[in-house]
């Protein structure tokens, strides 16, 4: 004799994904209150308007639930579909590129590898409060685009492979986009006015 | 200068590196910290970059909707949700009542009838679908509970086998005969907490933040996660413990505020117990005594507590055979497909959820279980 009344692990996405394939109301409601929020985060880096952004969150859910019936049952992740779907609705809602986008302007140029010689700037002994701020203050500067990707990256925990197909671009841009950002953190006003104090200080010392 | 590859900047993109800061695992952990003994001089850098990706994260995720927002998106949501449950039951009663005046002749009108029929049958199953979850997934539907009032539960053994109890986080307690085992059936609480009155054994989900507990009258028993005997007859005067996997710590509940302190904390502190090692606690003047359990001790040949599970090579018909019997559960499979496909595993200590999974993944098949019926599909080895 057994009870299995009372099993309730949390679902995965997938399970969520096909209670949601038979019309389950729950498992439903369950993926919104999952997802919406962080959706959200990642439309409001797409879009300054709220507005645009709540409409295309409902959007990518009511879609859902509309097309239920021909969902794909084996959906590799229900995540990406979520994030991967927002994208485009946000883009055709503030008109901003063609859906079809393949972003080839982007200059896919190496990385050079000497690049990390200067290193140095970086420096490693900051503390928390000033790593923080930095970041802050970097992330406030950076393109949209490289945002977009840091918050994909380091929020979502999206692979790079995942990135690239969410943002309808290669493997090797999203590197090159995520480096950018990251290397921007050197390149920052201060940095670079702290570093020519220095040289001054040295030159004339 | 040579390209170092642990320099911050690219420590920050590592894609392994990355994975540790956000989602440590016992492999990535392993590797950083052997990297991290390799190169005690990368320590600053190390942590340095951590920092980076934590603050990172923590900066790309502050723009999420206010609760009025939610609620706001949640409301356009479920308005299609219902609007369209709805639309659905009109267009079913609209089709299931043709107008009296129309006159469709010969097979046209059966081939419309006939898919009026299907449609009205569609319709009004997936309304019972939407009224009568239960009977199908109950997973989902006890969610609804969740949010309104917390159920406590409570499970009696009357009849004379073993009784499997499926908790809500997924650990399993085999219940004895004449036991019973209540709880509150919810997965937010801080702790997860049982009360048992009998015999039982419990393989317990790891959770390092919410401690496992069970009651036996006076007696506490904590743990993070593990597997380990308890058996409190109703009138007895001893209580046992008996640990079979990891750690257990026990401690009697009459000084309350202390016993406060104990269950909330995360540590375990009290009487630690270790594998192969039993305590009894007296009843009556409260005294706890550790022995080693006697290799001697007559124990019942399936009972579960004294299982290794330890598979080596094992046909799957076999090691299916051995669930069933502990667990007292029936197993469904192809056994013409999959029973003499060898496995090794050693399942000691999992909830039985945990032991499904680790072999369907070995056989690349899914299971589902229900009652006391366990239910496996896939192709089998080649």
């Amino acid at each position: 004799m057994i009870t299995s009344d009372t099993f309730i692990l949390e679902p995965t996405d997938q399970q969520l994904w096909s209670g949601i394939r038979y019309g389950n109301e729950q498992a439903y409601t369950r993926l919104f209150e999952r997802y919406h929020r962080t959706l959200y985060n990642y439309g409001s880096k797409l879009s300054g308007n709220s507005a645009i952004v709540e409409d295309a969150v409902q959007e990518v859910f009511i879609d859902v639930w509309r097309l239920r019936a021909n969902l794909t049952e084996n959906v590799t992740s229900v995540k990406f579909y979520l994030y991967r779907a927002l994208r485009r609705r946000i883009h055709v809602a503030s008109d901003k590129f063609p859906v079809t986008e393949e972003l080839t302007m982007l200059p896919d140029q190496e990385i050079p590898s000497t690049y990390s010689n200067s290193e140095t700037m970086l420096i490693q002994s900051e503390s928390n409060s000033m790593i923080s701020r930095k970041v802050k203050e970097m992330l406030s500067q950076l393109p949209e685009r490289q945002l977009e990707v840091i918050t994909l990256r380091y929020f979502e925990d999206f692979s790079v492979e995942e990135i690239a197909g969410i943002m309808g671009i290669n493997e090797k841009s999203v590197r090159n986009l995520i480096y950018k950002a990251i290397t921007s953190f050197r390149q920052s006003p201060q940095n670079f006015l702290i570093s020519v104090l220095i040289f001054c200080l040295l030159v004339i010392l | 200068m040579k390209h170092d590859p642990y320099s911050l900047t690219e420590l920050i993109r590592n894609d392994d590196f990355i994975a540790w800061v956000r989602q440590p695992d016992e492999m990535n952990e392993a590797r950083w910290r052997q990297f991290l003994q390799q190169h005690p001089k990368k320590k600053q850098t190390v942590e340095s970059a951590r920092r980076y990706i934590i603050f990172m994260g923590e900066d790309t995720g502050k723009a999420q909707p206010t609760s009025e927002q939610s609620e706001k998106m949640w409301k356009a949501v479920e308005k299609h949700l219902r609007g369209e449950l709805v639309e659905e039951q009109e267009e079913n009663e609209e089709d299931t009542e043709p107008e009296p005046g129309n006159v469709i002749s010969g097979w046209r009108w059966v081939r419309i009838a006939a898919s009026a029929a299907l449609i009205a049958g569609m319709a009004s199953f997936s309304y019972w679908y939407y009224t009568n979850q239960p009977g199908h997934s109950d997973q989902f539907s006890l969610y609804a509970n969740e949010r309104s009032i917390e159920k406590l539960i409570e499970k009696n053994n009357d009849t004379d086998k073993p009784m499997l109890v499926l908790l809500p986080d997924g650990s399993s307690v085999v219940l004895q005969p004449e036991s019973s085992l209540s709880y509150v059936n919810t997965i937010n609480a801080k702790t997860r907490e049982v009360t048992l009155k009998g015999r039982a054994f419990f393989e317990i989900v790891k959770n390092p933040e919410k401690p496992f507990l069970v009651y036996t009258f006076g007696l506490a028993t904590k743990v993070l996660g593990t597997s380990f005997l308890i058996d409190a007859p109703e009138n007895g005067r001893d209580i046992k413990v008996e640990v079979t996997t990891g750690k257990v710590s026990v401690f009697s509940l009459d000084d309350s505020q202390t016993s406060e302190n104990r269950i909330n904390s995360t540590e375990l502190k009290g009487f630690i117990i270790n594998p192969t090692e039993k305590i009894t606690f007296s009843r009556e003047d409260g005294k706890l005594t550790k022995t080693v359990v006697g290799v001697d001790e007559k124990k019942q040949e399936n009972d579960i507590s004294s299982q290794s599970f330890m598979f080596d090579e094992t046909p799957v018909s076999e090691v299916f055979l051995a669930l069933e019997k502990a667990y007292n559960i029936r197993i469904f499979y192809n056994r013409e497909q999959m029973g003499s496909c060898p496995l090794n595993a050693t399942l000691v200590g999992q909830p039985i959820y945990e032991k499904l999974s680790v072999i369907c993944n070995a056989l690349d098949a899914e299971f589902e279980i229900k009652d006391n019926l366990v239910t496996i599909t896939g192709q089998g080895c080649k």
